[in-house]
């Protein structure tokens, strides 16, 4: 009646479903209250000792494969027919499992494509053929009403219609999502995300009073989450008011980023939970081991930061405090096993208020100036730039300094045989720059090409306009469609009497 | 303070009354002591101004005028100072470095004495990666695609060619044993000049694939990537192999220099001729205007050897016969990280003016991460990035190795070695965005351009990490 390639799965009953789970090796009866975890293979890496059974479609599709004569009624399972036919009074009889030791059975999938085909990656389970094949090769019966997604195996759709429509999120912008992986891939995108977190993070003082607000702010960017939202207003009036309220709110992100893990890990997509292990320290399911193991990635880093400081390289029985999901103190301690372990320095010793500027702020404003006419003055009355001889503002100083230093530097010349030609020139020219000659024709270099300096996208252009008027054009620079195409036109021309000075360092 | 606009006249007007308050003749010893009077903001834009002045000198070789600069420079520059301070010190030393240069035997000497302590070095790779986001961000982003593109592998083969950081790989296992159709049979090889990094990264890596219980192997090449044997790689038919690339390939273009000048001169001989011929045509011709728009044309774009970067792939062997080489190796993933920013100029000022921007985000990223007393960003600074500068600043031909270049490029260059590339996934950008914003740090970036991730800071770019794979 039934098909079967090898041997009849018939023994292989529900009393013995839970022995088929255990590897061969692994006998023990399972407790009643708690059992020990039986060690599961991996999903697709079978016990290579272990019988493989090969079912055809028809088998594996069949729900109710065993008929009462007298009723007609289908039951799934032979023992449950057994039991029905004592009602009939009809003979029956019970298989025992068979008292010999059951050899572990591994099935394959019928269909020459799939993956799991091949007896090397045959699935452990009957039961879980039986739905992988309806699931993937099957055609899709069961269509739930509210999103009309469609089911091959009905379990499948009654584990999605518990949950189907139950929680709606909404993103600041406004958009519904009734799936929780799409809401969150959405949300980081969101621009509304990204002008919170910018806000949320600028906020940087010790005022108790920020705590409502760093958690409304949280909140109200789209961290419509339950967990972590509670979380939060478990952990705000718990904390410590005397700690930095930036610490919390460094945390919040973190806190998103994390339960997004934790989530998005427990959603068994393949390319989230994927992320999930690199990206927080999440309970990697599969892998049974103990949470002190430094798992992941950012635990690593920061361990590897902290033990730096230490120790040499850190053991993996550092007990961190790495993720410890249970516990409802999860947030703080993984906030803090995620990256930023210098990022604590960071909070430490971070300069509040910076007395000096950021470098590339320095940068563009020199680039900036370098626009400007002012910047000729600047270097002029610093006296340090070559101020040309013609220059009515020769101050007394200027000249008795470069005097100074002439003296000083032609002996230098001479002895090194460089043979300059500005120690024969005039005064100052000649000492402070080479062509100097060019800037006196042109001191408005800047003003011919026209440079209109934006302080964002100043960068190489910018600073090049200053060098220009530092040098007067004496320069090459062949910067790439910059609009100093002009410059270069110009520096073109000075090219030959440069070659005069000494010996080409380029 | 004031707005801007008075803020800037101020600089203007401060130091010429300090000026006017000088006193006439400097001794020897402080010659301008009205320079430390600046304050900070004034300082720094100072020493641009002289690091810039400086560095012109430098180009047209007018010494006396570099010593002035650097003498000036010297009172304000200082590698525990702040920001502005430090890269100041640090270029300015490079500058140095390059005039020392031009009396070998000089240079020579002073550098006779110098030790290299390779403990040192490893450490300060060890605080680059922690203190800084670009390396995560590039294994996570290398991870992840990996595991993209080996889904339903069953043997996996990683050639790492710089094999020093034990975390990325940690995390990769521990993504692949989370793999749903579970883990593949792993091998990676790791490339490195010294065997006791990779001894470590044996170990560590054996440890944790055991742990997770991962069919694992890892095969040590003691090798200097430039001299790398291919035979040694052992990539075997049947294998799904990925190479990851962090920060590698650009020294290849360090043999570049050679070659091009082979090529110009060349060219430069050769030009006479050929417009000499195109002459002749012209005076032969009947065709008339078409040949004569065609020959215009051609003048026009007579060669110009004064071009501002190398020309991509056509002058660089070195680098073609690597990517060859890795072409025949046929990966199915190459992942590549890259600074992206220009610092191959053919011209002192260009590397300068671009390499300025460049380690300026990186000194203010330290700036904001530790302390100015901190040990830590001290060897950084020093030993990580002085050198790298020097290297850009001072060095030249096959000494230069920093040859970093902008994105642009290496795509041009990995795209004409029959590579094609792989956008970076949806997920992949999504997570690493979502990392970066947790890690606290302000002002870094991720974006995308041309379907490779580019890391930020401040709104300038400094990494890429791009994914290629054979063209079909």
């Amino acid at each position: 009646m039934v098909e079967l390639d090898i041997s009849s799965p018939m023994t292989v009953s529900t009393a013995s479903r839970e022995a088929s789970v255990t590897s061969s090796g692994n006998q023990t009866a399972p407790q009643p209250v708690a059992p020990t975890k039986k060690k599961r293979n991996l999903p697709g890496t079978p016990d290579p000792d272990a019988e493989v059974i090969a079912l055809s479609p028809k088998t594996l599709m069949a729900t109710n494969r065993f008929v009462c004569e007298i009723c007609n009624k289908g039951f799934q399972r032979d023992q449950n027919l057994q039991l029905h036919r004592r009602g009939h009074n009809l003979p029956w009889k019970l298989r025992q499992r068979t008292s010999k030791e059951v050899r572990k059975r591994v099935y394959v999938c019928p269909e020459p494509t799939c993956v799991h085909h091949d007896p090397t990656r045959a699935l452990g389970d009957l039961t879980g053929i039986k739905k992988h094949f309806c699931r993937k090769h099957g055609e899709k019966k069961w269509k739930c009403e509210r999103c009309s997604k469609k089911y091959a195996v009905q379990s499948d759709w009654k584990a999605h219609l518990k949950t189907c429509g139950t929680r709606e999120y909404k993103c600041d912008c406004g958009t519904l999502f009734s799936r929780r992986d799409s809401f969150i891939t959405h949300r980081a995108f969101c621009d509304a995300l990204a002008q919170e977190s910018a806000r949320a993070q600028v906020l940087p003082s010790t005022n108790t009073e920020e705590n409502p607000e760093i958690e409304t702010a949280v909140s109200s960017s789209p961290t419509a989450l339950t967990p972590s939202t509670t979380v939060l207003s478990i952990q705000s009036p718990g904390a410590d008011m005397t700690e930095n309220p930036v610490g919390v709110l460094q945390q919040a992100p973190a806190t998103i980023s994390l339960t997004t893990g934790t989530v998005t890990s427990s959603s068994s997509s393949s390319s989230t939970s994927v992320f999930a292990s690199i990206f927080a320290p999440s309970t990697t399911p599969v892998t049974s081991q103990p949470s002190q193991s430094s798992s992941t990635f950012s635990d690593l880093i920061c361990a590897m930061g902290r033990s730096e400081r230490s120790t040499t390289l850190p053991s993996s029985s550092t007990a961190e405090p790495t993720l410890r999901l249970s516990s409802s103190l999860y947030l703080s301690n993984s906030a803090s096993s995620l990256f930023p372990t210098p990022d604590q320095n960071h909070r430490h010793y971070a300069p509040s208020p910076q007395p000096a500027m950021s470098a590339t702020a320095l940068l563009q404003k020199a680039a900036q100036m370098g626009a400007a006419a002012s910047n000729a003055s600047l270097l002029r009355g610093l006296g340090l730039a070559m101020s040309p001889s013609s220059s009515a503002q020769k101050d007394s100083s200027t000249t008795q300094w470069s005097g100074h230093v002439k003296a000083d530097s032609n002996p230098v010349g001479a002895g090194l045989g460089l043979g300059l030609p500005s120690e024969g020139g005039p005064a100052l020219t000649g000492l402070m720059m080479g062509p100097s000659s060019l800037f006196v024709n042109k001191p408005t270099t800047l003003d011919l090409l026209g440079l209109g300096m934006v302080p964002g996208g100043a960068s190489t252009a910018g600073l090049s306009a200053l060098l220009t008027s530092i040098s007067g054009g004496g320069l090459d620079i062949a910067a790439a469609g910059s609009p100093l195409g002009g410059a270069a036109a110009a520096t073109a021309e000075a090219a030959p009497d440069r070659k005069h000075n000494g010996p080409a360092l380029l | 303070m004031a707005p801007m606009d008075e803020r800037s006249s101020s600089v203007t007007s401060s130091p010429l009354q300090l000026f006017s308050m000088m006193s006439p003749s400097p001794s020897l010893g402080s010659p301008y002591p009205w320079l430390r009077e600046l304050k900070s903001e004034e300082r720094g834009l100072c020493l641009i101004h002289l690091l810039l002045t400086c560095a012109n000198h430098v180009a047209s070789g007018s010494l006396e005028n570099v010593n002035i600069a650097l003498e000036q420079i010297s009172q304000l520059a200082s590698a525990d100072g702040d920001t502005m301070q430090r890269i100041a010190a640090y270029f300015t030393e490079a500058l140095a470095d390059r005039i020392l240069k031009t009396w070998s035997g000089l240079h020579k000497a002073l550098n006779s004495t110098r030790i290299s302590f390779p403990s040192e070095d490893i450490l300060v790779r060890k605080l680059f990666f922690e203190l800084f986001p670009f390396l995560k961000m590039a294994y996570v982003i290398t991870n992840h695609t990996i595991i993209e593109a080996m889904e339903g592998e069953r043997m996996v083969h990683i050639i790492d060619l710089n094999s020093a950081e034990p975390a990325q790989w940690i995390a990769l296992l521990q993504a692949l044993s989370a793999r749903p159709e579970g883990p593949p049979h792993l091998r990676i090889t790791g490339i490195h000049p010294q065997k006791e990094v990779l001894e470590q990264m044996a170990h560590r890596l054996t440890e944790e694939a055991e742990k997770l219980d991962i069919p694992f192997q890892f095969n040590p090449i003691v090798s200097k990537l430039e001299n790398l044997d291919f035979e040694k790689l052992r990539v075997k038919t049947g294998e799904a192999l990925a190479i990851s690339s962090v920060l590698q390939l650009h020294s290849f273009l360090a043999y570049d220099d050679e070659f091009l000048r082979k090529k110009s001169s060349l060219a430069s001989k050769n030009s006479n001729g050929v417009h000499l011929q195109r002459v002749l045509q012209l005076n032969q011709t009947t065709l008339g205007e078409l040949l004569e728009n065609d020959v215009v044309n051609r003048y026009s774009l007579s060669p110009d050897s004064a071009s501002s970067s190398p020309p991509s792939f056509t002058g660089s062997p070195k680098m073609d016969g690597f990517l060859n080489a890795l072409w025949g190796l046929t990966p199915k993933l190459m992942v590549i990280t890259e600074q992206d920013s220009n610092h191959n100029g053919s011209t002192l000022m260009e590397r300068l003016l671009e390499s300025l921007y460049f380690y300026a985000a990186l000194f203010d990223c330290l700036e904001s991460t530790l302390p100015r007393t901190s040990i830590e960003r001290l060897k950084v600074e020093k030993m990580l990035f002085g050198e790298e500068i020097k290297n850009i600043i001072a060095c030249e031909g096959v000494e230069r190795k920093e040859r970093h270049e902008k994105l642009e490029k290496w795509i041009q260059r990995l795209d004409s070695a029959g590579f094609q590339s792989m956008p970076l996934s949806y997920y992949c950008m999504v997570q690493a965005k979502r990392l970066l914003q947790g890690y606290g740090c302000d002002g870094y970036r991720i974006k995308e351009e041309h379907g490779c991730a580019v890391i930020c800071c401040q709104d300038r770019p400094l990494f890429s990490v791009s994914a290629w794979r054979n063209r079909k």
